[in-house]
């Protein structure tokens, strides 16, 4: 038997080790995606099975003979022993959002190659780890939060640097998905429709919930998931009716108005009225999603039409400027490694684990399935033909504000594509047009709409298929942004209440108005300025997005890596000091570049300079000089919200590398804070 | 493939946190009611939406 598991893993290398050398080889013929799943899925069993597992059983020394916290502070609330499987799926549930999904998407500018590498090696040497290594540490200290651990384990300073880069990061990261969703909803009264309308349907489920039948979640789930699928046809309708299709057509500001509106309401109306309905739905429709791409992608096995790199490696990409370091490893992201990961391992997970060892599969297994729906999205977005791709995601200050422009500039970089190829994919989708639908979000439904059109139906229902991939997304785009309104409100209002006392009581309506408007205000100032940017607010906003979360990701690893070294355990302090140098390395540089590069594409002071030569010269249209003063201010403060954040993890670094020295060097005791040995007396039928 | 189904339920009702309204009746030797969802949504909703959502 151990022999046959040993061919087998064997097998798994060389299938791996030659997926791989196809991918990163082969050129001329269009490569299938199947070699990306199977690269991808060989590499994550393996990562699994031996190097989670050296993790596990030598460097934390997992003991499922200790009782966790789910077992000896069970309340029969959040601390409760839970089968390993169901905690596995709630932790991916809570893990799964738009970034791997739009990251990749934006990525595949260079080419499937570089963006399929690093989701796969960075999440089995990186992201999985930081999501485990959280994970256990947060289980051994009862389930407390990233900050709490910063705070005991590195010291006061690295606690406070923990809150304050979480809340900023929040607003960047809600900024730029609300820009997401403008993009994809601009100009569209179809998919204007069918978002508006889960409003009402997320109210009525809630009623429904709350009242009528009381408790019955999947229930109301079903029906409000069949009524968002009418409303989609709804949508359809509307966009075709004269009198309405006007009214559901909006502009890109329109559109950010309205969600900084919805943000605002939403995050002050009560939880269960239009949130919580909203959360259960979009979990569902997320991990059903998700489950119907990997299907239809295992069915139809699409060719890569995107080469495996594209000319956009030199650094002029139309999505983003810069090149592939460091710029791809900071778009992808959550595809690979998420900071924002540490702050879910560190929340309700830990009190469900029951045995120490299933740490193994939900904190890093988890990480490898997330790391996969990205390679799905690459997959999703490549399969695209590369003409189109780039008629979708450039902006028209890129390649022309005109759709003969636009073709002409894409075709001469030898990508063909026509005005009449486009007309006729946009009607296919319902669309009016779909030449810069920036963002990523329009260009995966287009991919996720194939695939799904290719299982069955074809193209008779790809405008189906469109909506209902830009409804998924938008879906769950909305609940984060109405809960990340409210956490990023609950946080303000504890820094306040040290301030003045009343602001920090949540049930007080003044302080909730007050502290709601500052945070919308403040993402809504970023989306405002992603809107009106003429290169793409996503060219700005994704990668201060990508930085911001990337050094959070640090900020979990200096963590790891103090309890690591606390825990008399130095000598494998690499798995977490790895990931973490190649992470300051990366966001540093790319920090660095987005503020003081000369390029005014990558560098914001630059940008803001050749703006500030223009206006000084006269250059500027009378009616253009207002907008162009605001675009001037806005990449002054880029530059000072990236600066902000290298800042913070800075001294983050420093404090975690000065504890790790005066314990290597015997200047300091080593003592962590875990909770003290029990032995477990949970049976396995209680799981 | 019923050991699958299973836990895929169990899963499902864990999302919809039927589970943990179940635990909490047991735990406080309650009888399911409106009132009583309405008391147990209230307090998990508080504790589950004072943390960031995932990007």
């Amino acid at each position: 038997m151990k022999v046959i598991w040993r061919l087998f893993w064997v097998a798994m290398a060389v299938l791996a080790a030659f997926s791989l050398g196809l991918i990163a080889l082969e050129r001329g013929e269009p490569v299938n995606s199947l070699w990306l799943v199977l690269a991808a899925a060989c590499t994550y069993l393996i990562g699994y099975r031996f190097y989670a597992h050296f993790i596990a059983a030598k460097v934390m020394l997992l003991d499922d003979r200790r009782a966790t916290p789910a077992e000896r502070l069970r309340n029969g609330h959040d601390f409760e022993p839970t089968n390993k499987w169901i905690v596995f799926g709630h932790h991916f549930a809570a893990i799964a959002g738009p970034g791997p999904l739009v990251g990749p998407t934006l990525a595949a500018q260079f080419g499937y190659l570089p963006g399929t590498l690093w989701i796969i090696i960075g999440a089995v040497l990186g992201g999985a780890v930081q999501d485990f290594i959280i994970l256990f540490a947060s289980m051994r200290r009862d389930g407390k939060s990233l900050g709490q651990m910063a705070r005991e384990e590195i010291g006061r300073l690295g606690g406070m640097i923990a809150l304050v880069t979480v809340l900023l990061i929040m607003i960047i990261l809600l900024a730029v998905i609300a820009l997401v969703v403008v993009n994809a909803l601009r100009d569209s009264p179809w998919g204007t429709f069918t978002i508006a309308a889960t409003m009402p349907i997320a109210v009525f489920m809630g009623l429904y919930l709350r009242y009528w039948r009381p408790g019955k979640v999947l229930e109301v789930s079903v029906i409000g998931f069949g009524l968002v699928l009418a409303s989609i046809f709804g949508g359809q309708w509307v966009s075709h009716h004269p009198a309405l299709a006007p009214v559901f057509t909006l502009s890109g500001v329109a559109l950010a108005i309205c969600v900084i509106i919805y943000g605002f309401f939403a995050s002050a109306l009560p939880v269960w009225l239009l949130l919580a309905p909203r959360d259960y739905l979009s979990t569902f429709v997320k991990l059903g999603v998700v489950m119907m791409l990997a299907v239809g992608i295992l069915f139809v096995r699409p060719d890569l039409e995107l080469p495996a790199l594209t000319r956009f490696t030199d650094g002029n990409g139309p999505i983003f400027a810069g090149k592939i370091f460091p710029f791809c490893f900071i778009t992808i992201a959550c595809g690979a490694i998420s900071g924002f990961h540490s702050l879910i391992s560190s929340g309700t997970t830990p009190k469900m684990i029951a045995r120490e060892w299933h740490a193994w599969p939900v904190g890093y297994g988890s990480m490898a399935l997330e790391s996969f729906v990205a390679i799905m999205a690459l997959i999703a977005a490549c399969a695209l033909q590369p003409g189109v791709f780039f008629a979708v995601n450039s902006p028209g200050g890129m390649v022309g504000a005109t759709p003969e422009a636009a073709v002409a500039t894409i075709s001469s970089w030898g990508y063909p594509v026509t005005v009449a190829e486009m007309n006729a994919l946009a009607q296919d989708v319902g669309e009016k047009s779909l030449f810069a639908r920036t963002g990523g979000a329009p260009s995966l439904a287009l991919g996720m709409a194939h695939i799904f059109a290719s299982s069955g139906g074809g193209r008779a229902i790809l405008g189906f298929w469109y909506h209902f991939a830009i409804m998924f997304e938008a879906l769950f785009i909305l609940t984060i942004i109405d809960a990340g309104t409210r956490v990023g409100r609950f946080m303000l209002q504890d820094l306040l209440g040290h301030v003045y006392k009343p602001l920090g009581q949540t049930s007080w309506m003044p302080g909730v108005i007050v502290t709601s408007a500052a945070i919308v205000l403040a993402w809504g100032y970023f989306l405002y300025q992603g809107v009106i940017d003429p290169l793409g607010g996503i060219n700005s906003l994704w990668p201060l997005f990508g930085i911001a979360n990337q050094l959070l990701a640090a900020v979990a690893l200096c963590v790891g890596t103090t309890i690591l070294v606390k825990m008399h355990r130095a000598r494998y302090m690499w798995i977490t000091c790895i990931p973490l140098v190649w992470l300051v390395t990366v966001t540093f540089t790319a920090g660095l570049q987005k503020i003081f590069s000369p390029v005014p594409r990558i560098g914001f002071l630059a940008q803001a300079s050749q703006l500030q030569r223009a206006l000084d010269s006269g250059a500027v249209a009378a009616s253009k000089v207002a907008e162009t003063q605001t675009l001037i201010f806005n990449n002054r403060l880029d530059a000072v919200v990236c600066g902000i954040f290298l800042v913070l993890v800075t001294l983050i670094l420093i404090d975690s590398v000065r504890v790790w020295v005066g314990i290597l060097s015997g200047s300091r005791t080593a003592q962590t804070n875990e909770a003290p040995f029990v032995l477990s007396q949970l049976r396995a039928e209680e799981i | 493939m019923k050991a699958l189904w299973r836990i895929v339920v169990a899963l499902m009702r864990e999302l919809a946190d039927e589970n943990a309204y179940a635990r909490h009746l047991r735990a406080h030797g309650r009888e399911h009611s409106g009132a009583e969802w309405r008391r147990f949504s209230e307090e998990r909703m508080r504790a589950k939406y004072t943390r960031p959502k995932c990007c």
